[in-house]
């Protein structure tokens, strides 16, 4: 078979999408949330053109899919069961995280998003395959989980520290030159120069 | 006589100290990110936006224009000296610079191209200087209708001048529109796919999706192939050219010019596209076309030229009908809006010191960048010899307090990780992502102009043929989807594409 699996996917990310858009917006075939009342032609509402807009590209989608069987082979990348394993994990600890979080009423400020995010994507990194993508996202993370209640100065060690795992060439001197130099980078830009509101140090305690 | 005293004042503009100042940081900044691989104007020019809402709509455009000619500059440089383009526009000039520099030439390659780009900057300039003001007043008597198929064709050019499968290309634009319906109607008030997040009801953030696909996803995939930095072959060598390399480069440079400024103002065109034509253009017609490959100075001087004079001429249908031609300038749309600034054909009246300054400026920035360039070539090969280990963490922190610091709210940080993800999944996936950014912001507009025309013609959707302008616009559209039909086009495509 010369089947284009990316092809595939994208097309079937794209059917995905449109399928929801068109499920949240208007309904499809009867079924749906509604939430967007259409209007007419003449007096387009507010779901008018989200429905034209997904119906092109539910139909765009399925062109993509239909191409696909014919420009292949072009497979994905192989993935082997380390990668499967630690992707199922990753996403099942951040959904089963903000379960507890919303259950224990830890909410506000988004900490609800960035922490199952923090720890998804730290068990990602488990996978070396993953290692960068996750380590990369997991250092975005907790530079926003620090930035309010820790200040910058800690948010961007965090971050520096974290990302550095990804890139293998580097070594704790490497590592703590680099994050001391990048603060007063960004101290000098954003704090003295552009003065950003952000606290600086710990406002927690 | 009127467009004297519009570039006089536009000089008197351009001149002040500030915006002297900022023409040559973004001149510098522009150079350095063309020389260092693995980051591009579209990711700079996200991570500085937030850092130039200090400062006048004047001087923060003048900023950002430029970092994207300053980068076809310095994306020169790296490919001649080291066989590593430091931008996509500039991997042609990798084939036959880096040949010369190998045989010794490499300062005659840099000489010309940063001259030939200069020329071509410099006549790009004028033409822009001279269209602006004439289309604007074409684009005036535009209605919703015609606005609204001039977009469409906007975003089909734009697809199907992409890298990759044209009918991806066309289902992400679609997609990009999608993105944009996200946040308040502005017609009725009420909130659209926002699942009652207080902060999405100003849509999801321009920004935010910039930073993500173009930062963080490139960063990530960077970190997956580390690639071994090829060290620099020999010395520049003197810097002036023979004059048989003079004579052979002059008809490049001109005809170079000509194709990158007819290329920069198509949609989805831009500096990289032009690169290519000129290059396949000057080997057909070159005397000297079986050289190419190995070292032609023609293979350098046209496509510098072109990539330059497109950088320049894809301002027009910006600043002339605010319709942006790249990902490039839909940054700079974003730039402009949140500035509070509407782009379109009012601007040149409504903003003649933004017009004519950031078009002077153009013009004296492509002089700062050839004495940026020529005499400090060597500085700029050093800033190669920084790793990217150091460089990336470096990015993410400016990404991640510049997304901060829009809004002061960390959700802005949350929503460029998700992008960031997205924009992983896309280029695994081979979706373009420059058509799903023109597409987000192209889309509210669209949405706007179609509610409208259609008001006007009480529903009747025959307006958009009817409207002699609309209709030819339409005929365009159907002309450019048919043609991608063709088997023998797709496939010219393709291959100009690939080489």
């Amino acid at each position: 078979m010369k089947v284009g699996v990316k092809d595939l996917w994208a097309g079937g990310i794209l059917i995905f999408l449109a399928l929801l858009g068109l499920f949240i917006n208007g309904g499809l075939l009867g079924i749906g949330l509604e939430s967007h009342a259409l209007g007419t032609a003449r007096r387009m509402g507010p779901g008018y053109m989200p429905m034209l807009v997904f119906w092109l590209q539910l139909g765009l989608g399925c062109l993509v899919v239909f191409n696909a069987f014919s420009n292949g082979p072009d497979p994905l990348e192989r993935w082997t069961k380390l990668d499967l394993t630690t992707l199922a994990i990753s996403v099942s600890s951040g959904v089963i995280l903000w379960r507890v979080m919303e259950a224990i009423g830890l909410n506000n400020n988004y900490i609800q998003v960035g922490a199952p995010c923090f720890v998804a994507m730290a068990v990602l990194a488990i996978s070396p395959a993953w290692r960068p993508l996750g380590l990369v996202l997991a250092s975005f993370a907790i530079f926003g989980l620090l930035l309010e209640p820790l200040g910058l100065i800690l948010a961007l060690v965090g971050l520096c520290v974290v990302s550095a795992l990804a890139d293998r060439d580097h070594n704790p001197v490497s590592v703590i030159g680099m994050t001391v130099s990048l603060c007063i980078i960004c101290w000098f830009v954003f704090i003295y120069e552009l003065d950003i509101r952000v606290p600086l140090w710990p406002t927690i305690f | 006589m009127e467009l004297l005293s519009n570039l006089a004042h536009g000089f008197s503009v351009a001149m002040s100290m500030d915006n002297l100042i900022f023409a040559l940081l973004g001149a510098l900044i522009g150079t350095a990110i063309g020389v260092l691989p693995g980051i591009g104007p579209v990711a700079t020019i996200s991570l500085l936006l937030p850092v130039t809402f200090g400062q006048p709509a004047t001087t923060a455009i003048i900023m950002l224009a430029g970092i994207y000619y300053g980068a076809q500059y310095g994306g020169s440089t790296t490919a001649i000296l080291l066989n590593l383009p430091g931008e996509v526009s500039s991997v042609v000039t990798a084939l036959d610079g880096y040949k010369m520099a190998r045989r010794g030439r490499a300062g005659a390659a840099l000489t010309i191209a940063a001259c030939g780009s200069f020329f071509a900057g410099s006549v790009a300039t004028l033409l822009v200087a001279w269209s602006g003001p004439a289309l604007t007043s074409v684009a005036l008597s535009f209605g919703p209708a015609d606005y609204f198929s001039l977009m469409l064709l906007g975003l089909i050019i734009s697809a199907v001048l992409a890298q990759g499968s044209v009918l991806k290309s066309i289902a992400m634009v679609v997609l990009g529109v999608a993105l944009g319906l996200v946040g308040t109607d502005v017609q009725t008030g009420q909130q659209r796919f926002t699942f009652g997040v207080p902060e999405l009801s100003d849509g999801l953030g321009f920004v935010s999706i910039a930073m993500g696909i173009f930062g963080i996803g490139e960063i990530i995939l960077n970190l997956e192939r580390p690639e071994a930095r090829s060290v620099m072959s020999g010395k520049v060598g003197s810097l002036w050219l023979t004059r048989e390399e003079f004579r052979r480069s002059v008809p490049s440079v001109l005809r170079g010019t000509v194709v990158g400024s007819v290329l920069g103002i198509l949609p989805g065109g831009g500096a990289a596209l032009s690169a290519f034509g000129s290059y396949m253009m000057e080997r057909k017609l070159s005397k000297y076309g079986h050289e190419f490959g190995n070292g032609a100075i023609e293979g350098v001087a046209g496509p510098e030229s072109a990539n330059n004079a497109a950088a320049q001429t894809s301002f027009i249908p910006l600043l002339t009908l605010g319709i942006p031609a790249n990902a490039v300038m839909a940054l700079m749309v974003g730039a402009l809006i949140i500035q509070g600034i509407q782009p379109g054909p009012r601007m040149v009246e409504a903003q003649p010191d933004l017009f004519w300054g950031l078009i002077c400026s153009m013009w004296i920035g492509n002089l700062m960048l050839l004495v940026i360039n020529l005499p400090l070539i060597g500085m700029w090969v050093k800033l190669l010899a920084v790793p990217y280990k150091y460089l990336y963490p470096a990015i993410l922190v400016f990404c991640a307090i510049g997304v901060y610091s829009l809004n002061n709210s960390v959700f802005d940080v949350y929503q460029t990780l998700f992008f960031g993800i997205l924009g992983y999944i896309f280029s695994k996936l081979r979706m373009e992502a420059a058509p799903l950014l023109i597409g987000f912001v192209l889309g509210p507009m669209m949405e706007e102009h179609l509610r409208r025309a259609m008001l006007l013609s009480r529903g009747d959707p025959t307006i958009f043929v009817e409207r002699p302008i609309s209709a030819t616009l339409i005929v365009l559209c159907a002309i450019t989807l048919l043609a991608m039909l063709l088997p023998g086009l797709r496939k010219g495509k393709d291959k100009a594409l690939a080489e």
